[in-house]
C-alpha cells in the first residue's frame, strides 16, 4: 500500500514537472509577442525608456527607489536580470562606473547596450572640492531638457532596431515627449532669464548642465557625488559667499540629510529648499504620479523663488 | 582669515561647545577604561552604535536614539562576557566589536540614504542642531557629576575589583553605572566627532597623561587637560587647514603622544 501511494505520488510529481516544462517552453520560443526586456541603470533612464517604449517594453530599473545613485553597486540579482535582458540603457559619462566591468563578465551575447550621453557635449569635471571624484566628466546631463531629448532619441533608435514591427509607435512616442522637452526648455528660458540673481547654492554639484543652459552659476557644498560633511573651512567659505551675494536659498536633496544645509541656514538666515537632481525617486513620489517633467517643473518653481528679488 | 573669524560663525561656536564638552568627558571615561585594561571598548561600542544608527534609519526611529540603545546593550554584553571570562577581559571587546561591525555592515546595505549613514562614520561637528547641542551638554554634565561623585569607587574597581569588594565598594552598582555612562558618552561622541574616532579620543589623552602623571588624581587631571587641548587644537587646525575635524583631532593627539614620549626620554637621560 505504502509503495503504491509512493509511486502514485512520484508519477504525479513527474507529470507536474512535465506540465511545467511544456508550459514554459512555448513562452521562450515566441519572444516576438512578449514585451522587450529593458533594464535601465537609474531613474531618468527608466522614465525615458518607459515613455518611448510604452506597452511594448517591460522596463526595470537597477538603482531601486530612493537609493543613492552614485554609491550604488550591482548585486548578483541585478547581474541575473541583465543576463535575461534584451536592452540595457545607461546614462554614461561616469554615472555608472560599475557598468564597464560588469558588462565584460556577462554571458548574455544578445544584450544591446545604449549609452545615452554619447554624442552630447560633456562638461569636464573641473571643480572637485573633496579630491574624491568619480570621473573626468560631469554625468548629470539629463537635467538639461534638450539633452534629455537627445537621450530619448538614442533610446528610440535602439528600440526601433530591436523591434522593427513597432517602430512607428516608438517614433510617435518620441515625438510627443521631444515636444514636451522643448516646451520645458522654453519654460526655463522664459522664467529664468529675466531674474537678477544668477547664483544658486546646492548640496551636490549636479546642476552644471542646467546652469550652463540658462546662464546660472552653481556653488556646491559637495562635489559631483554626495560625500558627506564638508570641512569647517569650506563651510565658512560658503557662508561668506552667501552673505556677500545675498543668496536667500540653500537647495538640498530630498533623500539626503539636510543637516549641513540647516547649519549654513542658521549662520546666514537663508531658507532651505528642495532641488531634486532626479537621480532617484521615492515610492511616494511615483505613487503620486511624479515623473521627469513634473519634477523639473517643481525645480523651476524653486529656482524662480530663490533667484527673484 | 584672522583668529577672530574662528568665532564669527555660529556653526564654529557650536562646534567649540561640543569640542569642550567631549574634550572633558571622554578622557574621564577613558582613564577608567584604560586602567581596567579595556582600551578597545570605545572602538567596540562606537562600531556597535553604527549598527544602531543603521537600524534606526531602517525602522525610522531617531538614529541617535538607536545608537544609544545599541551602545548600552553592547556595553552590558561586554561587562557580561568579561565576568564570564575574567582572565580574557580584552576578548570581550573584540567579540562585541566584531558583532557590531558585522551587524552594521549588513544593516547599512539596506539603507537608502547613504549620505546620512556616512555622516555617522565621520561625524558632523560642523553641523550641530539645537537638539544635539542640548543633548551633548546635558549628557556631558551628567557624566561629569556622576564621575566625580564616584571618583574613589571608580579608582578601586579600575585597579582591582577583588580588593575593592573587600574594602566595601559596591562593585556591581559602580560597574553598572559606569557601563551606562560609557555607553551614553560613546553614543553622543560618535554622532558628533564620528564613530571611527571615539576610541582614539578615549585612549590618546590617557596615554599621554600616564607618561607624566604620578597619581590617580594627576592621571585624571592631565587626561582632561590633554583631551581638551586635542579637541580645541584639532578643531582650530581643521578650520584653517581645511581638514575633516575628527581626523585633525586624532592626529593632534598622536603627534602630542609622540612628543611626550620623546620629551620623557630626554628628561630621563
Ligand atoms: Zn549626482
Amino acid at each position: 500500500m505504502k509503495i503504491k501511494s509512493l509511486i502514485v505520488l512520484t508519477l504525479c510529481m513527474a507529470m507536474l514537472c512535465l506540465a511545467g516544462c511544456s508550459m514554459k517552453a512555448p513562452e521562450k520560443v515566441s519572444t516576438d509577442d512578449s514585451p522587450l526586456k529593458v533594464i535601465a541603470s537609474f531613474y531618468p533612464m527608466a522614465d525615458f525608456a518607459d515613455k518611448i517604449g510604452g506597452d511594448n517594453i517591460a522596463v526595470q530599473c537597477l538603482v531601486s527607489l530612493g537609493m543613492e545613485a552614485h554609491d550604488w553597486e550591482p548585486t548578483t540579482a541585478d547581474i541575473a536580470l541583465l543576463e535575461e535582458a534584451d536592452l540595457f540603457i545607461i546614462n554614461g559619462a561616469g554615472m555608472e562606473p560599475w557598468a564597464t566591468d560588469l558588462l565584460q563578465t556577462l554571458s548574455n551575447k544578445n544584450l544591446v547596450v545604449v549609452n545615452t550621453s554619447e554624442g552630447l557635449d560633456l562638461l569636464e569635471n573641473d571643480e572637485s572640492h573633496d579630491g574624491h571624484d568619480h570621473g573626468d566628466q560631469d554625468p548629470h546631463v539629463w537635467l538639461n531638457p534638450l539633452y534629455a531629448k537627445q537621450q530619448m532619441s538614442m533610446i528610440m533608435e535602439a528600440l526601433k532596431e530591436l523591434d522593427a514591427t513597432n517602430s512607428k509607435t516608438y517614433q510617435d512616442n518620441y515625438e510627443k515627449w521631444a515636444n514636451k522637452c522643448e516646451e520645458l526648455d522654453q519654460n526655463y528660458r522664459e522664467t529664468l532669464s529675466p531674474l537678477n540673481h544668477k547664483d544658486i547654492l546646492v548640496s551636490h554639484q549636479a546642476f552644471g548642465y542646467l546652469c550652463n543652459a540658462y546662464g546660472l552659476n552653481q556653488i556646491a557644498i559637495e562635489g559631483l557625488s554626495p560625500e558627506g560633511e564638508p570641512n569647517p573651512a569650506r563651510m565658512a567659505e560658503i557662508i561668506d559667499f552667501m552673505n556677500k551675494h545675498q543668496t536667500k536659498v540653500i537647495f538640498y536633496e530630498e533623500n539626503t540629510s539636510s543637516k549641513v544645509a540647516e547649519a549654513i541656514a542658521r549662520d546666514t538666515g537663508a531658507k532651505t529648499m528642495v532641488l531634486n537632481p532626479l537621480e532617484s525617486l521615492s515610492q511616494e513620489q511615483l505613487d503620486a504620479g511624479e515623473d521627469y517633467f513634473s519634477i523639473m517643473t517643481a525645480n523651476l518653481k524653486g529656482l524662480q523663488e530663490a533667484l527673484s528679488d | 582669515m584672522t583668529l577672530m573669524s574662528l568665532f564669527q560663525y555660529d556653526f564654529m561656536r557650536r562646534a567649540f561647545i561640543v569640542a569642550i564638552a567631549l574634550g572633558i568627558v571622554v578622557p574621564c571615561i577613558g582613564v577608567i577604561v584604560v586602567l581596567k585594561r579595556l582600551s578597545m571598548i570605545g572602538d567596540a561600542l562606537a562600531h556597535t552604535s553604527l549598527a544602531g544608527v543603521a537600524g534606526g534609519l531602517l525602522v525610522n526611529i531617531n538614529p541617535v536614539l538607536g545608537a544609544g540603545i545599541t551602545c548600552i546593550g553592547a556595553a552590558f554584553t561586554i561587562e557580561w562576557i568579561r565576568k564570564k571570562l575574567p582572565q580574557y577581559a580584552e576578548m570581550s571587546t573584540a567579540i562585541v566589536l566584531s558583532a557590531g561591525v558585522g551587524l552594521a555592515g549588513v544593516l547599512s546595505g539596506f539603507i537608502q540614504n547613504a549620505t546620512s549613514f556616512n555622516a555617522f562614520l565621520f561625524g558632523s561637528i560642523v553641523a550641530i542642531s539645537n537638539a544635539e547641542l542640548i543633548a551633548v551638554v546635558a549628557i556631558a554634565l551628567l557624566v561629569l557629576i556622576l564621575f566625580f561623585l564616584m571618583y574613589q569607587e571608580l579608582f578601586y574597581i579600575a585597579l582591582d575589583e577583588r580588593s575593592a569588594t573587600l574594602s566595601g565598594v559596591p562593585i556591581n552598582t559602580v560597574n553598572f553605572i559606569f557601563t551606562l555612562l560609557t555607553a551614553v558618552t560613546v553614543a553622543i561622541a560618535a554622532r558628533t566627532v564620528g564613530a571611527l574616532i571615539v576610541s582614539s579620543m578615549m585612549v590618546l589623552p590617557v596615554a599621554c597623561s600616564l607618561q607624566i602623571a604620578k597619581s590617580y588624581r594627576q592621571t585624571v587631571w592631565f587626561s582632561v587637560l590633554f583631551g581638551l587641548s586635542f579637541t580645541l587644537i584639532g578643531l582650530t587646525i581643521s578650520f584653517y587647514a581645511a581638514l575633516r575635524p575628527g581626523g585633525a583631532i586624532v592626529l593632534t593627539g598622536v603627534c602630542c603622544l609622540l612628543l611626550v614620549f620623546n620629551l620623557k626620554k630626554m628628561v630621563c637621560r
